[in-house]
């Protein structure tokens, strides 16, 4: 059998060995060393919201299941705590995988995602960033509550962190902006 | 002398954390510390960018670690997240020639040699002045106020690699809460997440994760919060603050920034104002204690 051949499996989902190897290649993350000892999702502070728990997650990648690894809430659920790279006996950086498995997620499927509410805040984040070099939080979140069609529900909290001097309502900027925009275009070509 | 230490705020320090970038710059210099800001400093890119696009969580952060470089200067993060991102990508470049060079091509005509330090502001406490000197600072010690220091994630898990202070059982933030005349109270909670920034997209994993951390400073009578991630203090504080239903915790415990308190002890009266930044205010706790 050849590394990129595609199997279909008698549940009907596929298996694609070329998935193990493009996730190994791309986090330099040695995968295929998880015995399933479960360090990580027990001491995972998301589990219990998680459909897809990190052990599992990596097991679905030594598999070469990629629908089911990128079709996980979890991946958008990891908050990058950690606990689980630094916790795992053969040293896999396993947050690094998760963040990997969001990035080919996004690649492939965007926001098609019943979390997507997730990738929107994150793409208005990096809209702030490349406009600005930097982030204003309270355009942001306004941005965010108005997309997500939610800005009555988190008025109140808003007009109180305003109030108490939190909140910046003009924006803060770099310089050198054209140097932020350089960046964001090359790496938009990098594709991730 | 002065030690010159290459300042890098971040975006929340001058929004929704003014006051832990004002307690910094209140309290450093008398600790001989000399903070010059990274000239034209851009955001680190956070979650947003490491979720989205690799090639900008590498480059934001080297854009302003080429900068501090030009500069001669370290690069001090006290946000944990930045300084996370910051040691990550730090660590990555110095490890691969080749990425580097990818990177120096994203961030041209600013070329990083990789020569920077990284610090957070344990680091800069603990390591580079040193508890004795802070004690010997001390004119206010904070006597009476039992503390529980609370790290948060990103402070000292560092994968692939040792972070300056223990990884599971960190330390020096008790270190210098002792040093300035407060009590450190041992709990289990001082590294565990708080959500951090899923308070905006999903609040209810948040609201469960921080009022377990504050179930667990108030069993143990702790009489106030000390973090040093703005995260993790807007969301420990935000969960007493009543401002929505499921923001209701009960614990009424201030939550404060290391360098709050550490301005505190050395002296420094914040100006009217400072106070309200946050939440639940510190004011009742100090003034029982008589440290206003």
């Amino acid at each position: 059998m050849k590394p990129s051949e595609r199997i279909q499996v008698s549940d009907g989902s596929v298996i694609d060995p070329g998935f193990t190897q493009k996730v190994i290649q791309l986090t330099g993350e040695e995968v295929m060393t998880c015995f399933q000892c479960l360090k990580c999702t027990n001491g995972c502070p998301l589990a219990p919201e998680m459909d897809v728990p990190p052990n599992k997650a990596i097991r679905y990648v030594q598999l070469g299941m990629r629908d089911a690894a990128l079709a996980a809430d979890s991946i958008w659920i990891c908050a990058t705590c950690y606990t689980c790279s630094v916790r795992c006996p053969n040293d896999i950086d396993i947050a690094h995988v998760m963040d990997t498995l969001r990035r080919l997620a996004y690649q492939s499927q965007g926001d098609d995602t019943p979390k997507a509410h997730i990738v929107h805040f994150h793409e208005l984040f990096l809209d702030s960033l490349k406009q600005y070099g930097r982030v204003n939080e309270t355009k942001l979140l306004a941005r965010y509550e108005l997309k997500e069609g939610r800005f009555l529900k988190d008025a109140k909290l808003g007009m109180k962190m305003f109030f108490m001097g939190k909140m910046s309502i003009f924006p803060e900027k770099v310089q050198n902006k054209e140097q932020i925009k350089k960046i964001f275009d090359r790496a938009s070509k990098r594709k991730g | 002398m002065a030690i010159q230490i290459g300042y890098f705020p971040g975006c929340s320090l001058h929004s929704s954390a003014k006051e832990y970038n004002d307690s910094i710059k209140a309290s450093f210099g008398d600790l001989g510390i000399e903070l010059k800001e990274i000239p034209d400093w851009n955001c680190c890119g956070a979650t947003a960018a490491h979720s989205l696009n690799e090639a900008l969580a590498l480059a934001l952060p080297a854009r302003n670690l080429a900068m501090a470089e030009q500069e001669g200067l370290s690069l001090f993060a006290p946000c944990s997240a930045c300084y996370h991102r910051f040691l990550l990508t730090n660590r990555k470049l110095c490890a691969s020639e080749e990425l580097l060079l990818e990177v120096n091509e994203l961030i041209a005509p600013l070329d990083y040699k990789g020569s920077t330090e990284v610090k957070n502001i344990l680091d800069i406490l603990v390591e580079d002045v040193g508890v004795k000197k802070i004690k010997e600072s001390v004119k206010r010690p904070l006597k009476g106020l039992r503390l529980v220091s609370y790290y948060g994630c990103l402070l000292t898990r560092v994968p692939h690699g040792q972070a300056s202070d223990d990884q599971e059982n960190p330390v020096y933030m008790d270190m210098v809460v002792e040093a300035l005349g407060a009590e450190p109270v041992p709990w289990p909670s001082k590294m565990d997440c708080c959500g951090a920034s899923l308070n905006i997209t999903e609040e209810a994993i948040v609201c469960r994760l921080s009022s377990h951390i504050l179930d667990n400073a108030q069993a143990v009578t702790a009489g106030a919060v000390v973090t040093s991630c703005t995260l993790c203090q807007m969301n420990l504080d935000l969960m007493q603050s009543g401002t929505k239903p499921e923001y209701n915790h009960p614990a009424n415990l201030p939550v404060f920034y290391i360098s709050e308190l550490l301005a505190l002890a050395l002296g420094h009266d914040f100006p009217q104002g400072h106070w309200k930044k946050h939440f639940v205010d510190p004011r009742g706790v100090l003034e029982k204690l008589g440290l206003t």
